[in-house]
């Protein structure tokens, strides 16, 4: 794996600079039932496509981002750090 | 009610000797090489970075889209207050870095990839965290962790003499 | 063999020479030669020995493809003598030999051998019986590989540089050398790359030219390191021009391995570059003009051309090559024999495409032609001349693979694997070439496939009754050429975490062990004394190493709130809470203090190795739920010393001159102080049981501090200590004691998890952890006999698993042995007599639950 990924901030930097959070997961409420727990905890889409997914900047600036990877190819066809609301239930 | 100024070192008494991570490693090093600059104060300054003016003689290396490590040699104390007046969040970094000093961009690229003309820029120096600038005189100042500050400037000395300085 | 007059385009400078030596005797060569140049001049013309049969080898193509010239230079091993330059005092010698070159002991392998060492031989022979397996892996192991790596240590150095281009050539001939031209006229930024020696002074404006440089790969992102003697250059290139030509390709026939048969440009090479007469007697094999350009060699060295056998008239006569030890003495062509020192074949011309596949270029069968071409070349990467494809002419499907009776035709000269091997494999059911690469391993040896692919594809198809174009090429991937493990590996880089007070552990003799990055003091003596001191008297440890985080701003204790299962909002601002972090799936990630320092502000503490990810798990919420609060890591500004055992306050009082009786700083009180005049954060708790104060302060201030404090009589201990006084509180250490299953509610913690508190990250999954029950719990033990058990030992019933010990010591304060196990949730009682094995008997101990010194925790509170 040597593929460039784009720190929204630092530009283009080798991968091996970022840490991986996996695919952008909407967390369930907290009364959630143990199946929708284990499909948040344990089950991913794994698509062979684009997936939206947290990185985060380690060695460098320290953002984390999300960005837009196509899993087949590894281009990463889009970054953003995503707006949030104050105390969001994400 | 504790403030985080005991981050600082210049609280300690006068009396206390401060020892910078780089001494075991440059002992007997010609500065001329790679020359110490841990003593700095250092500041990491959050918030509204974009528009942040260093006073003169300090500088500011922008890192994050709203962080940066902003430099002042001497106590920081006043440049503390004076920042977080100015709605800046502020954390003194100064015992957190270790800084070198060192001349060549050959050099740089045995140990690092981030792009030398694009500076300041933060990534892996020497396999660790680290922050390149440029100073005074084309010479180049790194920031690494304190804790591998040492380990990074036997890489620097090591680099050197692959190249014959 | 021997030297010719000067040629008009020789390398040579014959005012320089250099000595070798060579098997104890000295070569006398020219600057500008290579070794194996210098040696073909000097008459030597055998110079390795076959990797699995052991035949004698010579120069194949002459330019540092193939391992027909691999010896040890230096001691280092598998330099290609063919392209590498000499050097004065070098001592050269051959490999893979038991013996000498000339006779090795293992050439036998040749003789008998090859019924019995055919191809997978290692997959099916010297299995059976068990018990010799070690008789047949030393004897593997001795003919394994080639070369033998030297023991003493690296001579050489290595090291690795970062550069950009904006245009990165790879080859350069004539179609390199233009497109980097015509680049260089957009601007600076050129780089052209070639392996051969030549270019090495090549002047082209605009364009930095590296030769001997050899480009290793492509990897994503526009990675392309490059062999530059002793430094990889890893240029990462926007534009990455592929202008590597072709391979000369050589014939299948019985005896194409033996000394003397040659690719056309290898004779050129050594007839032109090098001013060495490969032979006197030629024969010509051609199914395309490349011949003719050797033959053009062949005469300007005076070499007669007694035979030229042409395989473009549509016959494919049935050819072999005779030899005499090794050399080839003769060639037969349909029957007629003629006598001759040197053959050129040659095969046709494969495009070198293999950089271009592995940046995704799709290869396709060129039946016209009978070559592999490059199509579908990606964005950001352009091919150019020969490596297209689109020139050169017909090539001919060639050799006579059907004449291989009378001796061994070799498919794959680096890897020894014959026609004959890759028929068996067919035979054997290997129905893609792709499996039969690695059942055979064609293609697996040093030229990468450069002299194998086409053949073994061609034969594949033969065999199979498929075409070409149907068997398909095999996946090319890095490394292209033969690359040294020093040079992948670069200077040594180990990054190593040191403490503000690593200096003096070193200056105390403190034994050193790794704990995770950093290094840390195992003990600085005597373990139990250590232990003693801080039960008894006054230790002090160096626990600089903990994660260190503020947590500042309005919404710090909302943010706490929502990622502890810990209440920290309700907490006095000086006052401590031990606070334990889970993930959503409810298990235990890492453990450490919460100091509230103000109404907004906290002070995390975190375990040594979890101080990186505690401080990403936080960041990354807070992307998420937007709060209002600076988390800055400070792990590395402050020191932090552990000042612990029943002096700890009298030490403490010595050297400040605030109060610190038990009101001024009761247990869990976090408190500013100045310590023999170093700012402090002063956290009163007990990870080691006794009365104890963490003393965090301004790194560079930290040696003077531990001088201080040692100064009051504090012996210093080390991991180990610690371990054994932690233990005895039965304090957990995570990712030792719990492991990634562990929940609050098995390690013995439901205290901690405050389900009445609004959703916090965990609190779900804690919730149906604890509707369910648990199966397994973390329970102290202490041994009912004088045993220890080993960490990570069985816990045992009737006489099968039912347990795991995570931790494990003698306490001689207690005189017992203790530890901590995780247990069937039945047997997890207070009291319940469990079994441990050790040293492979079951052994009785008892649970216990809570510490086993001083239960109460009046020590650390007093």
């Amino acid at each position: 794996m040597s593929f460039l990924l784009s720190c929204p901030h630092c530009g283009p930097r080798p991968v091996d600079e970022f840490g991986y959070r996996g695919e952008v997961l909407t967390r369930p409420a907290d009364d959630a039932t143990l199946r929708e727990l284990c499909d948040y905890v344990y089950f991913r889409d794994n698509v062979a496509g684009v997936q939206r997914e947290w990185w985060s900047h380690r060695s460098g600036c320290e953002l984390w981002f999300v960005a837009e990877r196509d899993t087949r190819t590894n281009e990463v066809l889009r970054t953003e750090v995503p707006d949030t609301q104050r105390g969001s239930r994400q | 009610m504790i403030s985080p100024a005991f981050l600082s070192p210049d609280r300690c008494e006068p009396s206390v000797r401060l020892v910078s991570p780089l001494e075991r490693a440059l002992t007997g090093i010609d500065p001329g090489r790679v020359r110490d600059r841990s003593h700095v104060g250092k500041l990491e300054v959050r918030g509204d970075v974009a528009s942040l003016e260093p006073a003169p003689g300090d500088r500011f290396h922008r890192i994050g889209p709203r962080h940066g490590l902003y430099v002042h040699e001497g106590p920081t104390a006043e440049l503390r207050d004076s920042l977080t007046a100015r709605g800046y969040a502020v954390i003194d970094q100064t015992g957190a870095y270790a800084a070198f000093e060192v001349h060549g961009a050959d050099v740089l690229r045995r140990l690092t990839d981030l792009d030398l003309e694009a500076l300041p820029a933060a990534g892996l120096v020497a396999r660790v965290r680290g922050i390149v600038t440029r100073a005074d005189g084309g010479a180049f100042v790194v920031y690494v962790a304190q804790e591998h500050g040492h380990y990074a400037c036997e890489a620097v000395l090591d680099a050197l003499e692959g190249l014959g300085r | 063999m021997s030297r010719l007059p000067i040629q008009p385009g020789e390398l040579l400078d014959r005012d320089t020479v250099v000595r070798f030596s060579f098997q104890g005797r000295s070569i006398e060569a020219f600057a500008g030669d290579t070794f194996g140049s210098a040696l073909y001049a000097s008459g030597r013309t055998l110079l390795s020995r076959s990797f699995k049969y052991h035949r004698p080898r010579g120069i194949l193509c002459c330019r540092g493809h193939c391992a027909n010239c691999m010896m040890t230079v230096d001691g280092t091993p598998n330099v290609r003598v063919c392209e590498t330059p000499v050097r004065d005092g070098a001592v050269v010698e051959g490999q893979n030999v038991i013996g000498s070159l000339d006779r090795d002991l293992f050439s036998v392998v040749d003789k008998v051998g090859g019924p019995f060492t055919p191809v997978g031989f290692y997959y099916r022979t010297m299995i059976r019986p068990r018990r010799l397996w070690p008789l047949y892996e030393r004897f593997l192991r001795n003919a394994a590989g080639l070369g033998k790596v030297p023991e003493r240590d690296p001579h050489n150095r290595y090291d690795v540089e970062h550069r950009e281009a904006r245009v990165l050539v790879v080859g350069g001939g004539r179609a390199g050398r233009e497109a980097a031209a015509e680049h260089a006229v957009a601007g600076p930024g050129v780089v052209l790359v070639d392996e051969l020696p030549e270019l090495g002074g090549l002047e082209l404006p605009g364009v930095e030219v590296l030769a001997p440089a050899r480009a290793i790969g492509v990897w994503e992102g526009g990675l392309v390191p490059v062999e530059h003697g002793n430094l990889l250059l890893r240029y990462r290139a926007q534009h990455l021009v592929v202008a590597t030509g072709t391979i000369d390709q050589p014939l299948v026939f019985p005896g194409n391995d033996l000394v003397g048969v040659m690719l056309p440009g290898a004779v050129e090479r050594l007839v032109e570059r090098y001013a060495v007469k490969p032979g006197e007697r030629a024969v010509v094999i051609a199914a395309d003009d490349a011949a003719d350009r050797a033959r053009a060699a062949l005469d300007q060295a005076g070499i007669e051309i007694v035979s030229t056998v042409r395989l473009t008239d549509g016959r494919t006569p049935a050819v072999a090559a005779n030899g005499r030890k090794g050399q080839v003495r003769s060639v037969t062509v349909d029957g007629r024999t003629v006598d001759c020192d040197l053959v050129v074949m040659s095969g046709g011309r494969q495009p070198a495409y293999s950089l271009l596949a592995m940046a995704g270029a799709k290869v396709e069968y060129d039946a016209a032609r009978g070559v592999l071409v490059p199509a579908a070349i990606p964005d950001g990467i352009s091919a150019t001349g020969s490596v297209t494809g689109a020139v050169g002419e017909q090539a001919v499907p060639a050799a006579s693979y059907t004449a291989a009776r009378s001796g061994k035709c070799f498919v794959c000269v680096c890897e020894d694997v014959t026609t004959k091997d890759v028929k068996r494999a067919v035979a054997e059911g290997f129905d893609s070439i792709e499996l039969a690469k690695r059942y055979t391993t064609v293609t697996m040896g040093p030229c990468q496939g450069r002299y194998c692919h086409v053949q073994s594809i061609r034969l594949y198809a033969q065999e199979t009754g498929a075409d070409e174009a149907a068997v398909g090429a095999t996946t090319a991937r890095p490394p292209w050429t033969p690359v040294s493990m020093g040079l992948l590996a670069g200077r040594h880089l180990e990054p190593m975490k040191r403490s503000s007070l690593h200096h003096r552990h070193e200056e105390s003799g403190a034994s050193l062990i790794w704990a995770g990055a950093w290094k840390r003091p195992y003990a600085y003596g005597d373990v139990e004394q250590e232990v003693r001191a801080v039960h008894e008297d006054l230790g002090v440890i160096d626990v600089s190493t903990l994660g260190k985080l503020l947590v500042q701003g309005p919404d710090a204790a909302e943010f706490l709130e929502r990622l502890y299962p810990n209440r920290f909002g309700d907490m006095k601002p000086g006052r401590i809470r031990y606070g334990v972090l889970t993930t959503d799936a409810g298990r235990i990630m890492d453990d450490g203090t919460v100091a509230r320092l103000a109404e907004d502000s906290y002070y995390v503490t975190t375990t040594s190795t979890g101080a990186d990810a505690v401080n990403g798990w936080f960041e990354w919420w807070n992307a998420i739920w937007g709060y209002d609060v600076e988390i800055a890591n400070v792990t590395g500004a402050l020191a932090a010393v552990n000042v612990a055992g029943p002096r700890a306050r009298e030490a403490l009082s010595a050297l400040t001159d605030a109060p610190v009786s038990n009101d001024a700083i009761s247990y869990l009180d976090a408190k500013e102080l100045a310590v023999a005049g170093v700012t402090c954060l002063v956290l009163r708790i007990g990870f080691v049981g006794e009365l104890g104060y963490e003393l965090h302060c301004p790194s560079p201030a930290a040696e003077h501090l531990w001088d201080a404090i040692v100064s009051q009589g504090a012996v210093p201990f080390g991991l180990e200590p610690q371990r054994v006084l932690r233990l005895e509180k039965a304090h957990v250490i995570v990712g030792q004691d719990t492991d990634s299953e562990s929940n609050l509610i098995s390690a013995g913690m439901p205290w901690i998890a405050k389900l009445d508190k609004d959703d916090w990250v965990g609190k779900r999954a804690t919730q149906l952890v604890q509707a369910a029950g648990v199966r397994e719990c973390l329970v102290g033990f202490e041994m009912e006999n004088g045993k220890l058990p080993a960490e990570g030992g069985q816990v045992v019933e009737n006489g099968r698993p039912a347990g795991r010990v995570t931790s494990a010591r003698r306490s001689a304060v207690l005189g017992k042995n203790i530890g901590l196990a995780w247990v069937r949730s039945e047997a997890a009682e207070e009291g319940t007599r469990i079994q441990i094995r050790v040293d492979g008997r079951p052994e009785p101990a008892t649970v216990r639950h809570g510490a086993f010194y001083d239960p109460e925790g009046t020590r650390l509170r007093s």
